[in-house]
């Protein structure tokens, strides 16, 4: 009886204790896959502000906990998991790993999803994996890494522009770069520098503070992002810390570059004067009456090699131009971070210096950057967040082309062996052999080109929890760029000669973008099986530029270079630029039971670069998916872990280039004394978007927990094109901007996972990925119209990059000559194909002969055991044609007996019965590789070894006072290509003497302390 | 805490929208809109000079105009195959590949601004009648600058309009601002081009002013013009009288013997009618004049010698030696020169000032010309007065001239050699002549068709280019040429 009631009156007092009392609650928390401890876990109460860390050993303790209160456990790495505590004092967790794959956190348009949750096509990389590549933008790292994305340098030069092109492309003049969204926000980017270098505002980001990489692919991912999708989206987010212990990481690395690839052998000095002699003895077979007066042929000949290819003089020091022009460039590294945050704030704070330097001593690209990101709990329901990042980054370089600056196109065409590099007396030798080039040596530091970029991003944000379903964000941003350029050459620089005595421009660029953008979220599940979440936002963005030149000449000595003292004025003046965007953005999604999901977005912009009646669209979405695996009469099926399908509808749009293209113009300049105004553009009040349909099919199959397969087909249909369509000079203009025909992409993307052994020891996986598209103009603006850019023609039923030139059909084995087709259009449609000489041939369709290739990827691998790891990922490309434009300096056939010669010249013609592409060399020669033909065309084909890290823990030889590993990293280390020169050429296939890729192989450590 | 947090939401919203229609209307500033850029007769003046300081370009009369009159004749060559202007001497153009498609383009560009000027002229006010004058006279530039433009076009891309009475193919003909689908013209003959030519002139003179206007047109040089067109169209009475005029009621003054080497690098000197302004106030490369890229137009000295078109053999026979004749001096001589090769060049025009080799002001109608227009009209209508107008000119330019009682047709355009070498009209005196031209001999070396060039030649005509004709199949090509 005493006993009961002690019972009974015990579990009163507990009942009363668990209903209105506190408890001390502690325990451990420990990892499912091994029963470790997992150290510094949080532990939180819900709903409060009261939380704890474990310790080492991953045990808590918390005091005065409600005993109805519910305990959440949290780690990275970790599913976060809630236990109610019932009034209990042990509480223990066992947590597990966060699954990769499925039910991985994918950064998307305006939030974040599930991977396996998620109706849209988008690829996302982790910023660790590519942590070591030794490269100065993230774009380089990524390379064949992203199905259905191509990515191509436009230089090889440190800081040149990248091209990427997602799925294609689809508009001629607005412009096929994909949107940069950084933290949620639009941020300015591509090239806007002027100092005759490329430079991308995007040299700004050290990849170290990248956290995610997504790249958009579909309307479903991209329509979100309305008018300016239609190319793609690359969502980044940085570092925002994690919670836990602070870390703090220091990694520094060093190595060396140098040009990846052969490029454009070329015929050795005896070869090329015995080519030089054959062409002028030829010349004057031809031309009896050029050598009369020379007496007899060898006399002619003699003397014209004299002239342009002359021997070596005695006394004067002649040098291999490769090792002048070119140097070891030396890479180098250092970062340092700091991350770390508590159950109610996490910080992330980093600084770093990178620098590579080019091949040529006037290339360079140095970069100091620092960020600081930081977000708390304010109180109970309001999360605030702030980022500042900043980067100063200075870049230089010379004009890429064929220019008299650029020293990659003076070593392969200007700069022949015969040209003496000094003189007797050890001077620089500056006569001249070609025009007016001259030995660029001692130039290289009165040559100016250089682009200091400073950019500051500040972001604030606030976000409020006003019901657990509904909470609503504000984000502040402004992200300011200022741009000083300069370019000019000294005085003793030929070109400086020109324009006076020495001349330098300045350039100052400020670019401002304030963007405003709230968004209302509500996400609920109900009856456990409905799972709505609707967003609704609306947002605005300002762009503004203001542009300040200054141009001075006449300078009173090379070293002088601030342009106060400079005797003359060439040009000053600045302008400002304005473009404005507001925005409605809303969102749909529903799900039923995680087996079905829906999703449908809208959009709404209004741009201030169209007409009032005009400038009004909307985007829209529709997707769906279908997790098969999911369903009942899947459950227990062996062969598949997962297999979803999805699909998705939707349109975006691309906005004009031109901020003012719709208005009627007048612009002026001086004549005489005076003003001279005039009209300066065709006006078009009807100005309007261009308009991008997309629409997006795909299977995503898992099995034998190993394996991933996922197959995509896509089409997307770009109407209203922005054109500067070229209209009857009749009007006094070449082109009036409009909107006019419509293009199609067409694609497949097919991806293989295999994660060939994953145990405590050892993990290796395999990846790779196949695309492949397909171009096509469905319409221009009248029937028939094509338009002519070199070496492409615009024209319906044929592709974007179709070449257009003559058709070369090889050389006349009787006669040395070069034919060509004749190229005008029979009755039937057809090309008249017989063959005719140079001056008869018309340029002709070259069917077949495009620079978009039949298909492109890469393919990964990852191999690790135990401390030591090793990644590469090769890219390749296969089936296009790339225009080598190099043809007309280098493979004459005669015409330039002034220039360097190809190698490919030795195959030529030299007698009746040879059978040979390359023709009978004649000086002067006006039939030959000096003209636009398709000889220029040459199968792009390409392999490389994009990068390979290897790495090596070193912790246990510090005693695991620290982590620590070394790490050996490489770039484009081994490429196998067809060409004659670096096979990554930019989509159009157009390649003329931009600096060539560099391989770098650098070696780094990292030590972490915790 | 929420209730405050939505309406501060809200009111956001609500400012944003409200503010949203000015925040979407931007413009730039560095150009102006069309509605308030001719507004005022100062606007108007200033839209006058852009049709000047678009013609000074080397796409016009700062380098293709006389290129293409002097090098497919006989006193100018280039000197090698080497540089840009080959393809002229060489007739090596064709319907693909030429840069000289800029011509059309930019005589289309002229005619557009021209066009512009005229349809906003009627609504600029005027408050006195100094202003009424100006504003006439600015049509009047307007029309006279049309004419000219109409001019060179028929005689650049159509036959001579002697040789088949104007018959053949020459300017589309547009005289008001079109829209591209309005463009999109046939073109018309020769023949109905000069009666553009004519008819606009007829309506500039009255309007246009008298005075000297340095580097603008004024009624001297349109009527001066009109000399010249009906000298091209054979109109030999029409010709004589209006060159008269010129001739005995302009300002302008034969520039003496003395003068003569001085006169081509000043601007608004003695005898200049119509000469178009370089000034390098602005930009890196060129601001036009006898300029290619900014690389020197004429060889010169060792330090220009970039530049490619020297004197032929055929010119230097005609003038060199003649010491009397103050006009042999343009021909600099070569042959001391340390390079190899270095040919006799024209040193004709030093650079306006003597500043810059490269900066002159494209000369396209002076008094000399006047007195030649007249001399040949005459021989058509009045043979025995046709020597004292050579008489005038030559006394201005010999040494010790005696008179002579007679000319031929031969001595007048042997005349226009010795004084317009490098101005750019000798292979039209020639073609409009009916005279073939050969080029053999001497430095020459240019091969097969381009050695003789007869006036029914086909590259007597410039062809017009394909890419515009893809562009709008109306436009007829010239015979000879493939599409």
């Amino acid at each position: 009886m005493t006993k009961r009631l002690f019972l009974f009156l015990s579990s009163m007092l507990f009942i009363i204790n668990t209903s209105l009392a506190q408890v001390n609650v502690s325990g451990t928390v420990t990892d499912a896959s091994d029963g470790t401890g997992i150290p510094y876990a949080t532990v939180m109460v819900k709903g409060t502000s009261i939380a704890t860390m474990a310790d080492v050993k991953g045990a808590y303790s918390l005091s005065k906990v409600p005993s109805n209160a519910i305990l959440v456990f949290s780690s990275i790495g970790y599913q976060t998991i809630e236990i109610p505590v019932e009034g209990r004092s042990i509480v223990n967790a066992v947590m597990s790993q966060q699954a990769v794959g499925l039910d991985e956190v994918m950064v998307v348009a305006y939030g974040s999803v599930k991977k396996g949750s998620y109706s849209g096509s988008a690829t996302m990389i982790k910023g660790d994996a590519i942590k070591d590549i030794p490269v100065m933008t993230f774009e380089q790292a990524i390379t064949g890494a992203v199905p259905g994305v191509s990515i191509a340098q436009t230089s090889g030069q440190p800081g040149g522009l990248p091209e990427i092109r997602i799925r294609g492309f689809s508009s001629f003049n607005a412009g096929n770069d994909p949107l940069y969204v950084i933290d949620d926000i639009p941020a300015t980017s591509g090239d806007l520098s002027s100092a005759n270098i490329w430079s991308s505002t995007m040299n700004y980001l050290n990849p170290s503070d990248i956290e995610t990489i997504t790249i958009l692919k579909d309307a479903a991912a991209a329509s979100l992002y309305g008018s300016r999708a239609a190319n793609g989206v690359i969502l980044i987010t940085t570092k925002k810390g994690q919670v836990g212990k602070i870390v703090s990481t220091f990694k520094a690395s060093a190595g060396v570059s140098y040009f990846a690839y052969n490029n454009y052998p070329l015929a050795n000095d005896q070869e090329a004067e015995m080519l030089h002699r054959e062409a002028w003895t030829n010349y004057a077979n031809d031309n009896p009456s050029s050598w009369t007066s020379y007496g007899s042929i060898s006399a002619y000949v003699n003397a014209k090699v004299e002239q342009y290819y002359p021997a070596k003089k005695e006394g004067y020091q002649y040098v291999n131009w490769e090792d002048v022009l070119f140097r070891n460039a030396i890479a180098q590294n250092y970062e340092y971070s700091i991350s770390g945050g508590g159950p109610l704030s996490k910080t992330y704070a980093s600084v770093g210096y990178n620098e590579q330097q080019g091949v040529n001593v006037m290339e360079n690209l140095k970069r100091i950057s620092a960020t600081i990101n930081a977000e708390a709990q304010a109180s109970k329901h309001i999360k605030v967040g702030g980022s500042f990042q900043f980067s100063s980054t200075n870049q230089k370089g010379n004009q890429d082309g064929a220019a008299k600056d650029n020293p990659f196109y003076l070593w392969k065409v200007i700069l022949t062996s015969r040209w003496p590099y000094k003189d007797p007396d050890g001077n620089y030798w500056m006569g001249t052999y070609n025009g007016s080039y001259r030995n660029p040596v001692p130039n290289f530091d009165k040559q100016i080109a250089t682009s200091k970029q400073g950019r500051t991003m500040l972001k604030g944000f606030v976000e409020a929890e006003i019901l657990p379903e509904l909470k609503v964000k504000t984000i502040l941003s402004y992200d300011y760029t200022r741009i000083d350029d300069r370019f000019g050459w000294m005085m003793g620089h030929p070109n400086g000669t020109a324009y006076g005595n020495g001349y330098i421009g300045d350039r100052y660029r400020r670019v401002e973008k304030l963007v405003s953008s709230t968004t209302l979220n509500y996400d609920k599940i109900f009856l456990d099986k409905h799972h709505v979440s609707v967003m609704l936002g609306w947002e605005a963005e300002d762009d503004s530029q203001q542009y300040t030149n200054l141009s001075k000449s006449d300078f009173a000595n090379y070293a002088m270079q601030s342009t106060y003292l400079a005797a003359t004025l060439k040009e000053g003046g600045t302008y400002n630029d304005k473009s404005t965007l507001l925005s409605l953005i809303s969102n749909l999604n529903y799900d039923f039971n995680n087996k079905y999901f829906v999703t449908g977005t809208f959009r709404r912009d209004g741009s201030s670069r169209l007409s009032p009646e005009k400038r009004w669209g909307n985007f829209w979405s529709v997707s769906g998916s279908w997790k098969l695996s999911n369903e009942e009469f899947m459950k227990g099926v062996k062969w598949a872990d997962n297999l979803k399908l999805r699909a998705s509808y939707g349109t975006s749009g691309t906005l004009p280039s031109d901020l003012y293209g719709y208005m009627s113009l007048f612009s002026y300049e001086i004549y005489g004394d005076g003003n001279a105004a005039y009209p300066s553009n065709l006006a078009n009040y009807d100005l309007t978007w261009e308009k991008n349909y997309n629409w997006n099919v795909a299977v995503e199959y898992d099995f034998l927990k190993r394996f991933g397969i996922v197959a995509e087909y896509y089409e997307r249909k770009t109407k209203d094109l922005l054109l500067d369509a070229s209209v009857p000079t009749t009007t006094g203009f070449q082109t009036a901007l409009r909107n006019v025909g419509s293009m199609q992409n067409k694609g497949v993307e097919l991806s293989l996972r295999a994660d060939i052994i994953k145990n405590k020891d050892i993990s290796w996986d395999f990846n790779i990925s196949w695309s492949k598209y397909t171009n096509k103009i469905l319409e221009m603006s009248e029937k028939g119209e094509s338009i002519v850019s070199r070496p492409h023609v615009w024209t319906a039923g044929y592709s974007f990059y179709q070449y257009y030139s003559r058709k070369y059909l090889g050389v006349d084995p009787e006669t040395g000559s070069p034919l060509y087709a004749k190229g005008t259009l029979l009755e039937d449609g057809t090309y008249d194909m017989t063959p005719v000489n140079r001056k008869q041939a018309s340029s002709m369709i070259l069917k077949g002969m495009s620079a978009i290739p039949k298909g492109f990827g890469g393919f990964n691998t990852n191999f690790s055991y135990k401390d030591l790891s090793v990644s590469m990922a090769w890219s390749y490309k296969y089936g296009h044609y790339v225009w080598d434009n190099a043809t007309d300096d280098i493979d004459t056939d005669g015409y330039s007996y002034r220039n360097n010669i190809g190698k490919g010249q030795l195959k030529r013609w030299t007698e009746p019965g040879d059978i040979t592409n390359v023709p009978r060399r004649i000086a002067d020669n006006a039939y030959g590789g000096y003209y636009d033909s398709s000889r220029f065309l040459k199968k792009g084909d390409y392999l490389r070894l994009k990068n390979l890290t290897v790495s090596y823990n070193i912790s246990k030889l510090l005693k695991e006072k620290a982590n620590a590993r070394v790490y050996l990293a490489g770039v484009n280390l081994l490429t196998f290509s067809g060409l004659n020169f670096d096979p990554e050429v930019r989509d159009s296939g157009f390649y003329d003497f931009s600096m060539p890729a560099m391989r770098t192989i650098t070696i780094g450590v990292e030590i972490t302390l915790k | 805490m929420k209730k405050f947090i939505i309406n501060i939401l809200i009111a956001c919203a609500a400012i944003s929208f409200t503010s949203c229609e000015g925040f979407l209307d931007t413009k730039p500033t560095d150009q102006v809109s069309s509605a308030t850029a001719m507004l005022t007769l100062t606007d108007a003046t200033n839209a006058v000079n852009g049709l000047y300081s678009d013609m000074k370009w080397y796409d016009y009369y700062g380098s293709y105009m006389p290129v293409l009159g002097e090098l497919r004749a006989d006193d100018l060559q280039t000197k090698d195959s080497g540089g840009g202007w080959v393809a002229v001497y060489t007739l090596d153009y064709n319907s693909e590949q030429s840069t000289y498609f800029d011509l059309w383009n930019k005589c289309y560009e002229v005619i557009m601004r021209a066009n512009t000027i005229l349809e906003n002229w009627e609504a600029i006010p005027t408050s006195t009648s100094s202003d009424v004058a100006v504003k006439n006279d600015i049509k009047g530039q307007a029309l006279a600058t049309r004419a000219l433009v109409y001019f060179d076009l028929a005689r650049t891309y159509g036959y001579p309009f002697t040789s088949d009475n104007g018959a053949s193919l020459g300017a589309v003909i547009i005289t008001r601002t079109v829209s591209a689908s309005e463009s999109r013209q046939p073109r018309s003959t020769v023949a109905k081009t000069y009666e553009q030519v004519f008819s606009d002139l007829e309506t500039a003179l009255p309007l246009l002013s008298r005075s000297k206007n340095t580097g603008h047109m004024n009624y001297w040089s349109a009527k001066l013009l009109q000399a010249r067109a009906y000298l091209y169209t054979a109109q030999w009475d029409k010709a004589l009288t209006a060159a008269q005029e010129v001739i005995t009621s302009s300002p302008y003054t034969l520039v003496s013997r003395a003068n003569y080497l001085n006169y081509f690098s000043q601007e608004g000197g003695a005898e200049t009618i119509f000469e178009l302004l370089v000034r390098r106030t602005s930009h890196l490369d060129d601001d036009g004049g006898y300029d290619s890229w900014y690389y020197p137009l004429w060889h010169g000295p060792e330090i220009n010698s970039t530049g490619r078109i020297i004197v032929t053999q055929s010119f230097i026979n005609l003038l060199k030696n003649h010491t009397e004749d103050i006009r042999s001096q343009v021909i600099k001589d070569g042959s001391t020169s340390i390079i190899p090769d270095h040919r006799d060049w024209l040193g004709k025009f030093p650079g306006t000032n003597y500043v810059d080799a490269k900066m002159n002001n494209p000369l396209v109608m002076r008094l000399s010309e006047a007195y030649l227009i007249a001399a040949e009209a005459a021989l058509h209508v009045n043979p025995s007065s046709a020597a004292g107008y050579i008489n005038t000119l030559r006394r201005n330019r010999i040494l010790n001239y005696t008179d002579v009682s007679s000319i031929t047709l031969d001595d007048i355009l042997t005349e226009r050699r010795k004084e317009f070498v490098g101005e750019g009209h000798r292979f039209f005196d020639l073609m409009r002549t009916g005279n073939s031209v050969t080029r053999s001999g001497g430095f020459h070396w240019c091969t097969g068709e381009a050695v003789t060039i007869t006036p029914t030649s086909k590259k007597v005509c410039l062809p017009i280019s394909h890419s515009q004709r893809l562009i709008y199949p109306e436009l007829q090509q010239n015979p000879g040429y493939t599409e």
